[in-house]
């Protein structure tokens, strides 16, 4: 009798919240992805909306770009191999070797994460540039002639995005990683394995939902990447869809039904990917926290730890030291040049920066939005990652490809169907921040949920099952089991989160109002038409800013995370 | 600091938004705002320039909300200089390219937000066309007598061209001799300058006009022989000069006067070239918009623009440096008047505006897009 009344209210409680998580996830995605669809089959009248007629023949006109989709596959495909490596490499090197300093340096690698590849592509289309990049100029100086170093080529576009793409992968790899029971890698080497052995026997294929997450995230992200392939690509005529995109979308008459039904095809390979990814982590077990207690075992490799500092060092320096310290060297010119002469350097651009409303206010909404769409965003996409991989109700697989359609879409163009979406409601929102969190949340809701579930994938069912034999309603189980088990992911969530809605670009560019402006769109903006020199000086004071918040970020959850494990 | 308390959700706006979504099925979308469009008989003095709205009333309003082409250190500067003269009035912009902001509205109105004052755009195409919806309001100010009917749209009132930007030649004077430079636009179409020659993209209103004049002068046959030339386009005049002034680029085929003073500040090394067949240019057209929400501060600021005093503004801002049309304007901060050149404007602008796709087409065509 008492375990039906148990029964009952357990699945009151779920239905409960998964319906609610189900409507929510649809109201936000569903509801722009309507508009969306609804533009790329507009054959009618531009400036009329509703479409006045419907018909296929604007993904007919994608048939003129082969180059531009050629271009887009080639540069994702070749980021997303240079970012896992990057991403698993760092990742395992921090959390399972005997590393020199990891403690200092596993917060230093998220750090070109929040650089924005923005400010990257930025640095090294000054470092890489044919003709006026430093390094050629210094090649030059010692005797070379021509070039050494090319950043405005397809391959140029991959290395910069790479390494920040690589950053999310460390995040999201090593948050699985850390949640790994060592004690199946123990077992293989007292087996007589060897290291590289385990590793690749052992650890890799445990950590494959993260890697596949990892792996799919980053690809859609350099589907929709904008900012590295318009600094960089530009200069060489090399389009990409977003920039392709971009620029049917900024001309006059605007073609938005043709970029609507450029970025709707990529939903295509979104989902042939998602679809492959589910029959993968489907096909195995990946559990590996159980009820047994264990601590990460941090493996000793001996000698070759320094080497392995060493590559930690070179990533570092590479998308982080040299980036940086080029904007500092540009911002204090007037013409940022290698070989500056003593009347060009200035202060001038960090005066008219400090001075521009853009910085100030758009700086402080960014915080804002940033601290709301991490807080409310790793709520929600907690309770969809439940829905989707632990609550066994109908329908939970198209909840998850209901949330990965914003993945499949450039931002720039899913916020089109944000804009229509929310234009025509009458929830006086449109131009407000509001409307920036509402698809700031939406956009991200991919990022958190492969972040999430990769590491709840790995939490044995059995210990929420094992309160719920106890008689721990739902809501109990939730917040005393699952939620303390997937807190390191829940923490790389929040992080991610925060980051990725600060530097968000896409989206932002479109939906800001004349009281809602955020810090990347102006930066952007700052360099398409101020000067390079005043856009280094910009995006340094954004990072500075930044860099200072998630510092007081995570000491505070560090903080929040230490009492929860004492409690 | 914009608060999320800008546009509070309460419960009330929440089942306000509820009855305003069961109603639109029965009433459409959105309620017209009513902007009084009634002019004084008699014209105020202000500052040193004549207005017909009412200040007190366009003071009390508080607010203007810009919607501008120009970048954003621009569309600040304009809208810096407004409430330097007027600091009871709290100014706010959106700025995009034309193409995205001309959207951006369209699509705003067709779903019945109205949120806009005042609009600048960068090509007349647009303008026309919003002129044709009906988007302006009609507002004849006292300062209009002080501008040609050439220069403002027809019927007068609704925008009016609050500044003209013109493109020349630029040349990387480290890398080209001055001998070797070219001398006319025929000049730009020499073979040497292969890879090497920079342009802006289609969104420009100052490319389509360079595109529009040289094609009417020297025939389609130019632009396939420029083509040829695989040219690299940007999307603003900083860019074109950023890398003509670093090397990147030997020769740039739309140098604007307004960037070239700019960056002729930085660096001695770039020099601009007048060709004697004439200087493409486009106006910025300035218009009040229909149902404005702030109709007595959207008519203040339309006078202020057209003045005197405005057009100094434009014309000497460093990050503006628009050419004033005006017919009593001073000279620009270079020293020059606009008179001093001799400027390709289009003469059919129905034409200008039907051609505008053909351009986009064929441009797009030309970058590989």
């Amino acid at each position: 009798m008492t375990q039906t009344v148990i029964a009952g209210r357990r699945f009151s409680a779920q239905a409960v919240a998964g319906v609610v998580v189900a409507i929510v996830a649809a109201v936000l995605v569903l509801y722009p992805v309507f508009f969306l669809l609804q533009a790329a089959l507009d054959v009618g009248d531009p400036d009329v909306r509703p479409p006045t007629a419907y018909g296929f023949s604007n993904f007919g006109g994608l048939l003129q770009y082969p180059q531009i989709i050629f271009n887009t596959l080639g540069v994702s495909f070749v980021a997303t191999a240079l970012a896992l490596v990057f991403g698993f490499a760092l990742a395992w090197i921090l959390t399972r070797t005997n590393v020199p300093g990891r403690r200092w340096l596993e917060p230093l690698m998220v750090v070109p994460f929040y650089l924005t590849p923005l400010l990257g592509a930025l640095a090294w289309s000054m470092l890489g540039s044919q003709e006026s990049g430093f390094i050629n100029q210094f090649w030059r100086a010692l005797g070379g002639t021509g070039y050494i170093i090319d950043a405005n080529t397809a391959f140029g576009i991959a290395w910069v995005m790479a390494f920040f793409e690589g950053s999310v992968a460390f995040v999201m790899i090593s948050a699985v990683m850390k949640s790994m029971d060592p004690s199946l890698e123990e077992a293989s080497q007292v087996m007589g394995a060897s290291r590289w052995r385990t590793m690749l026997r052992i650890t890799l294929p445990l950590v494959i939902p993260g890697v596949l997450g990892a792996a799919i995230f980053v690809f859609a992200e350099m589907l929709g990447s904008f900012a590295a392939a318009l600094v960089l690509g530009s200069p060489n005529r090399f389009y990409v869809v977003t920039t392709a995109i971009y620029q049917l979308t900024q001309q006059y008459p605007p073609k938005i039904p043709l970029a609507a039904a450029m970025g709707a095809s990529l939903f295509i390979v979104m989902f042939l990917m998602l679809f492959v990814y589910r029959w993968i982590v489907t096909a195995g077990s990946y559990v590996t926290i159980t009820g047994k207690a264990f601590r990460p075992r941090v493996n000793d490799v001996g000698r070759l730890r320094y080497v392995l500092l060493a590559f930690c060092l070179l990533y570092l320096f590479v998308a982080v030291v040299l980036p940086l310290a080029t904007l500092i060297y540009a911002s204090f010119q007037k013409l940022a040049v290698a070989f500056p002469a003593a009347d060009n350097w200035t202060l001038n651009n960090y005066r008219t920066a400090m001075s521009m409303n853009a910085v100030r206010s758009a700086l402080g909404n960014s915080l804002i939005l940033g601290l709301a769409t991490a807080t409310i965003g790793v709520l929600l996409m907690t309770l969809l990652s439940w829905l989707i991989y632990r609550a066994k109700l109908p329908g939970s697989s198209i909840i998850e490809y209901v949330v990965m359609f914003p993945q499949a879409v450039p931002r720039l163009v899913f916020a089109f169907g944000i804009m229509w979406a929310w234009l025509v409601s009458p929830i006086p929102i449109y131009g407000t921040l509001w409307l920036l969190l509402i698809a700031y949340i939406t956009v991200f809701l991919p990022l958190g949920i492969r972040t999430i579930s990769g590491v709840m994938l790995q939490v044995d069912k059995s210990l929420e099952e094992c309160a719920q034999m106890c008689g721990a309603p739902w809501g109990y189980r939730m917040r005393t089991v699952t939620v303390p088990l997937l807190w390191p992911g829940l923490i790389a969530a929040w992080l991610l989160l925060f980051i990725a809605s600060i530097r968000e670009l896409g989206a932002s560019i479109l939906l800001m109002g004349p009281h809602s402006k955020v810090i990347t769109p102006s930066i952007v903006e700052s360099w398409n038409a101020t000067s390079s020199e005043l856009t280094a000086a910009m995006a340094l004071i954004q990072t500075a800013v930044v860099a200072v918040a998630v510092a007081i970020l995570l000491a505070l959850t560090r903080r929040v995370g230490g009492h929860t494990r004492m409690e | 600091m914009t608060r999320f308390t800008d546009e509070r959700l309460s419960r009330r706006s929440l089942l306000q938004a509820g009855t305003a979504l069961a109603a639109v099925p029965l009433f459409g979308l959105g309620a017209p705002q009513v902007m009084a469009q009634t002019q004084p008989r008699k014209a105020t003095k202000v500052l040193d320039f004549e207005t017909y709205a009412d200040v007190a009333k366009a003071e009390q309003e508080g607010a203007l909300v810009f919607y501008c082409h120009e970048n954003e250190a621009g569309t600040a500067a304009i809208m810096e200089g407004f409430h330097k003269d007027f600091p009871k009035i709290k100014t706010s912009y959106v700025r995009a390219q034309t193409g995205a902001l001309y959207n951006k509205i369209v699509s705003e109105r067709s779903a019945g937000r109205f949120d806009v004052d005042v609009l600048q755009l960068s090509d007349i195409a647009p303008a026309l066309d919003f002129q044709k919806k009906e988007g302006y309001a009609v507002y004849v100010g006292p300062e209009s007598d002080a501008y040609k009917a050439d220069f403002k749209s027809n019927p007068q009132g609704s925008f009016f061209w609050t500044g003209t930007t013109f493109a020349g030649i630029a040349y990387n004077n480290k890398k080209v001799s001055e001998a070797e430079a070219p001398k006319t636009w025929k000049d730009v179409l020499n073979p040497k300058w292969k890879g090497s020659i920079s342009c802006k993209i289609s969104s420009s209103g100052v490319q389509y006009v360079a595109w529009y004049m040289l094609r009417q002068m020297y025939g389609p046959e130019y632009w396939k022989e420029y083509a040829k030339l695989t040219p690299k386009a940007f999307d603003s005049r900083v860019q074109l000069y950023d890398r003509l002034a670093k090397g990147d680029d030997k020769v740039c085929s739309l140098a604007e006067y307004a960037g070239y003073s700019l960056y002729k500040e930085k660096t001695q090394d770039i020099t601009m070239v007048m060709p004697p067949d004439g200087l493409p240019a486009t106006p910025c057209v300035l218009g009040a918009v229909s149902k404005a929400p702030h109709p007595e501060a959207s008519k203040l600021f339309m006078d202020w623009a057209m003045s005197k005093r405005g057009q100094a503004w434009y014309q000497n801002h460093p990050n503006l440096i628009y050419g004033s049309v005006r017919s009593d304007a001073p000279p620009m901060k270079t020293g020059a008047k606009l008179s001093d050149f001799k400027l390709l404007f289009p003469t059919d602008y129905d034409d200008y505006a039907k051609m505008r796709d053909t351009f986009t087409k064929e441009w797009n065509g030309m970058l590989g897009l």
